[in-house]
């Protein structure tokens, strides 16, 4: 089955890395942002980091648009940073399922990309415990990566 | 060798590198910096802005200790077994977007993997101690589990 995993090129893609066996068996390609570090993955689409521009974040949803288009993957996985909110709304609208992994480092207090997408994900996964009654009934937790 | 890195965060840290540079400046020990984005250049250590997973995991393997800001980078030196001091971006020096790095350094150090230093001031004393130790990061095999059984789910519908 093909899925995608979508991440920023910091320490949200060495989240990722850490949950790679989960993926094995199983086709794989990154949308990330492009960086010395991301031209190194294997089969991956770089994209210039979104930060807080909205010009290239409507740039985003263009882009990733057209990949998930070409690429239909049946899943959508990210452990964050803003560049999930284009990839999961998207995955809504073609009807691709999503699970998105609040960060490690985020004991108590919610992103701004997990408060967006939580309404827009199938599987909404947080890290600490303490952080289910940041969400709703919707979030889960199952252990952590460390 | 005590090895400094801020990792790829957009907005700067001076107020740790300036401080990791002034104590170069003072001790014998070699320090080395992984600068990233901040636009503080060192004086006294040496640095670079951007390396490699691999480089930046040899330099946390090589290091004494590693000062870092609680995020990712921490797993890289519990991974290596070097310990590892931490100094929490915070809000009010607009170092990061809110505090998550400072309660997070807390749980980290209560669990006994990091040491957790909120005022640079304190650096200095804190590296010159001598019962540092790592706290390993071990792995939680759980959230992986879950992750196959979510794609499992996923691939009979």
């Amino acid at each position: 089955m093909k899925i995608c995993l979508v991440c920023s090129h910091g320490g949200h893609l060495t989240e990722l890395q850490h949950l790679r066996e989960a993926f094995d068996g199983h086709e794989t390609f990154f949308i990330t942002y492009d960086s010395a570090r991301t031209r190194s993955l294997e089969r991956r689409y770089l994209l210039r980091n979104i930060g807080k521009n909205p010009l290239l974040m409507a740039y985003a949803f263009f882009i990733i648009f057209s990949i998930l288009l070409r690429e239909k993957p049946k899943i959508i996985v990210s452990t964050g940073a803003e560049i999930a909110i284009p990839a999961f709304c998207l995955a809504k609208l073609l009807g691709i399922k999503t699970v998105f992994i609040e960060s490690w480092t985020r004991v108590d207090q919610p992103t701004g990309t997990g408060r967006i997408v939580y309404p827009v994900s199938d599987v909404f996964l947080v890290q600490w415990e303490e952080m289910l009654s940041k969400y709703g009934k919707r979030a889960r937790y199952e252990g952590a990566i460390v | 060798m005590i090895f400094v890195t801020v990792g790829m965060h957009t907005q700067s840290f001076d107020r740790l590198l300036k401080k990791m540079d002034e104590i170069s400046g003072r001790i014998a020990e070699e320090v080395t910096m992984q600068v990233g984005r901040t636009a503080f250049r060192p004086q006294h250590a040496k640095w670079f802005d951007f390396a490699t997973e691999a480089e930046i995991k040899e330099f946390c393997r090589k290091a004494r200790v590693v000062v870092t800001h609680p995020a990712m980078s921490v797993v890289d030196a519990l991974d290596q077994g070097t310990p590892v001091i931490v100094v929490p971006r915070q809000k009010r020096y607009n170092e990061v977007i809110d505090d998550h790095q400072v309660a997070f350094a807390g749980v980290l150090e209560k669990e006994g993997k990091v040491v957790a230093v909120y005022d640079v001031d304190g650096l200095e004393r804190t590296l010159k101690r001598s019962d540092l130790k790592t706290g390993g990061a071990g792995r939680d095999k759980r959230l992986v589990n879950a992750l196959k059984r979510y794609i499992a789910e996923f691939e009979r519908r």
